[in-house]
Formats: structure tokens, sequence, C-alpha cells
């Protein structure tokens, strides 16, 4: 017959150093990995977003121009213009109010005159007055975050991608281990982690592949 | 029953749910058939080119005009401009625009195709022949592949037979006008065989090579070749 309240004779466990040593060492590590999942969570959070941005910006490549807003546009001038180019040009550029100076007047032919500016040409009809405006203006944050993305700037950009690759590697498996469930990794975690690996199985299956 | 029932309603809600759902995902459908079914994609896959080939390759959408695919552009200046040809040739050269508009041109409409899929039918490119520029570079026997060479180290490669077929040029005007920014002004390849990459915009160099030399997106899982009728996107 149980008595309530009485204490076990048996021995404590947790009395001797070694059990106890062992029972830390099996808790300690998970307050640590969680520490670590969470701050390299925050250093990986600017990156994550020039890489998600930038992934469906490029994605979506033959929808939009992801880097660049279009400008194509075409005026009518007054004719006669004048023969020289210099003052041919400065006419045209009064006519269409633009008060920027051209970085370049070239002669593209007999009827062809080009006014370049940084951002768009003016492509300019001597014989008809027409003028072909086209440029383009930078996205300003998306054109930075693609750049970054496609690895299209300096080499040492290589080493940054690299170790967002190896954190973001980290964060995936430190994930699996940061709360452990009822059933350890064997239970909804694996469910759910192995979906998550179908994907792409299920996908290449489908679609036959490379 | 009890038409108020709270369950009934609820039950009732899920299958009104359920219908607009199932109602969206069949308009949706049947508007994307109407888009892939459009009559300028409709009429290039009943015709045939020359060479006994579909005018259309598989997987691909007839647009009407370029779209600005992107890329790092180079300096738009006709003034600043310089295209080398060199490498494996007797007499390397450099040309400037004038220098270029004052060879031999050549006018020809050609489609072109992108590997996200669109086609552009008939534009008209002007330029010079690529194989204008190697026969006044005078070959050598050792030349095999041409790297097309463009701004900010983009280039694409292609075998030297397919690089000097009469319808690949570096091109500066499109449809009449000087080609635009947006599609490699003032001077891009035109290759039009190939995958529209391989059509490097904003060209600053043609070298003609004894080995391949796989480019910009090559290097980065899209084919080597590029055969939009053998649908070779990527690698």
């Amino acid at each position: 017959m149980p008595i309530l309240g009485k204490k076990s004779d048996m021995p404590d466990g947790a009395a001797d150093p070694r059990v106890r040593a062992e029972r830390r060492r099996k808790l300690n590590w998970r307050p640590w990995l969680r520490a670590l999942h969470r701050d390299i969570g925050y250093f990986a959070v600017g990156l994550t977003v020039v890489y998600a941005a930038s992934g469906l910006a490029v994605n979506h490549l033959k929808d939009w121009d992801p880097n660049f807003k279009q400008v194509n546009r075409t005026h009518q001038l007054g004719l006669p213009l004048p023969a020289d180019d210099d003052a041919a040009a400065k006419s045209a550029l009064a006519a269409l109010n633009v008060r920027e100076a051209p970085r370049e007047v070239y002669r593209a032919s007999d009827t062809q005159l080009d006014l370049v500016f940084d951002q768009r040409t003016f492509h300019v009809d001597t014989k008809s007055g027409v003028v072909h405006e086209e440029g383009q203006a930078a996205r300003p944050l998306l054109r930075v975050a693609n750049w970054l993305h496609l690895n299209r700037g300096k080499k040492a950009w290589t080493y940054v991608a690299d170790f967002y690759a190896v954190f973001l590697l980290f964060l995936a498996f430190s994930g699996l281990f940061m709360i452990p469930g009822r059933k350890g990794l064997l239970g909804r975690g694996a469910i759910v982690a192995l979906l998550g690996a179908a994907v792409p199985v299920v996908y290449v299956l489908l679609s036959g592949g490379p | 029953m009890n038409r108020f029932n709270p369950e009934f309603e609820e039950a009732l809600a899920r299958r009104r749910f359920i219908q607009a759902a199932a109602g969206g995902t069949v308009i949706m459908a049947l508007g994307s058939f109407y888009v892939l079914s459009d009559d300028l994609t409709r009429e290039a896959k009943a015709q045939t080119r020359s060479d006994g080939r579909p005018r259309l390759p598989p997987g691909q959408r007839v647009i009407e005009a370029l779209k600005p695919m992107g890329g790092e552009p180079g300096d738009p200046s006709p003034g600043n401009y310089r295209l080398r040809v060199h490498g494996e040739v007797e007499a390397p050269f450099e040309l400037g625009f004038a220098e270029l508009l004052a060879l031999p041109q050549t006018e020809q409409a050609l489609d072109v195709h992108c590997v996200t899929t669109w086609s552009v039918l008939g534009a008209k490119w002007q330029g010079v022949r690529v194989a204008d520029l190697a026969e006044r570079a005078k070959l050598k026997k050792s030349a095999r592949y041409v790297i097309f060479e463009a701004a900010h180290g983009y280039t694409s490669n292609v075998a030297l037979r397919d690089a000097l077929k009469p319808t690949v040029m570096v091109a500066h005007r499109l449809n009449g006008s000087p080609l635009v920014r947006a599609h490699g002004a003032p001077v891009r390849a035109v290759l039009p065989e190939f995958y529209f990459w391989k059509s490097a915009k904003w060209l600053t160099g043609i070298r003609f090579s004894d080995h391949d030399e796989p480019g910009y997106w090559e290097t980065r899982g899209y084919s080597n070749h590029a055969d939009p009728w053998k649908e070779e996107r990527y690698a």
C-alpha cells in the first residue's frame, strides 16, 4: 500500500556527479542552438530581403524589366533645323524644353543627329524633324539587389554569398532541433520536413528533369 | 431540416466558397488558353521555313516587339564606341561607330527567339555581317569558335561556322530606327538561329578562338548550343 508523502528509499541518481554532468551536457546544447539560430537569423535578414526581392523580380523577366523603367517617346520639331550640328542640337533641345546639356552630340548619318545624355538619347531626324527619345531609368533598390543577386559585382561578393549560403544551411538544420517535439524528429517535424524535401523531387520527376 | 442551423449555414458558406474557387480556376484556365492561342502565334505555327523547320520553334509565343530583358548596360555613346575584332586572326582591328557605318551594310528581316518563350518575327535589323568582319580580320586556320564580348564582361559563344552564316550580324538599327539603349545601343550582335541571349547587347568585341569558352549564361546553367528548334534552353 503506497504511503502518500513518503520519500522512496531508492538512491537518487542525480546525487551521482557523473549523472548530473551528463544531464547538464544533454540539456545545455539546445539553448545555445536557439541563441545561434536567432542571432544568425537576425544577421541574415538583410541578405534574405535582397535575395528574395531580387529572386521574385528576376523570376519574371519575361513580364517586366526588373532593373529599369523604359522611356520611349516621339516628338516633332519645327523645320528647318540649323545646318550646324551644335546649333541644331541647341535648337532641338530648346524646342523640347530640355535644359540639361548633352554629354555628346553625334552626327550618325546625313539625316540623323544623336543627342546623348546620361539616362536618355534623342535621335533627331534632321530632315523630317521627328525626334525619338529613348532611355531607361534605373529602379533604385531592385537594380542594386539584382546586381548583387546575379553576382555581377566585384568578386568579393562571392565570399559574402558563400557565407550567406552556409548561414542558410545552418538555419535550416538548426531549425530542425530547436524545439524538441514529443516524438523528437519522428513526429510532425519529420512529416513537414519530408513534405518540403519532396517538392523538388516530385517536380523533377514530373517535369522529366534537366 | 432547420435552415437557421449554424452548422448548415457554415456548410452552405463552404459550398459557396468551393463553387467560387472552382469557377475562378476555370475562368483562369480558359484565360490562359486564350492567351496561349493568340492569332500571331497560331499564324506562325502554320508557317514553315525554307529549311523545312517550323517558323516558330517549340514552346515559343509570338509578340509584336522586343522586350527589354535586363543586363548591365554599356556606354550608349556612339562617339565613344569601339568594336575590337581580335583573337585567332592575322589582322586584328578596331572600329569606331562611324567606321562601322561606313562598311557594307546588310538589312534583313529576321526572327528572334528568347529563351523565356517569346519570339519576335520579321523584325528588320541593319548592320554589318560578322562574316565580313572575319574576312577583313583574316582568320587563322586555328579559329574554331567566336566569343562575342560585351560591356561589363558579358560574353556569349558560338561555333565559327554558325557565326559566319549570312544572317549573323552586328546590328545598329532595328525597324528603321537606331537601336535603343534597352536593346544594346549603339551596337549589338544578332544571331537569329540561337536563343537570344547569344545575341550580346552593348557589343564591344568579337574574339575568334581556337577553343570553346562558355559565356555568361552558358556558365550559369543555360545550354551551350542554345538551338531553339531543339529547345536547348538549359544545360
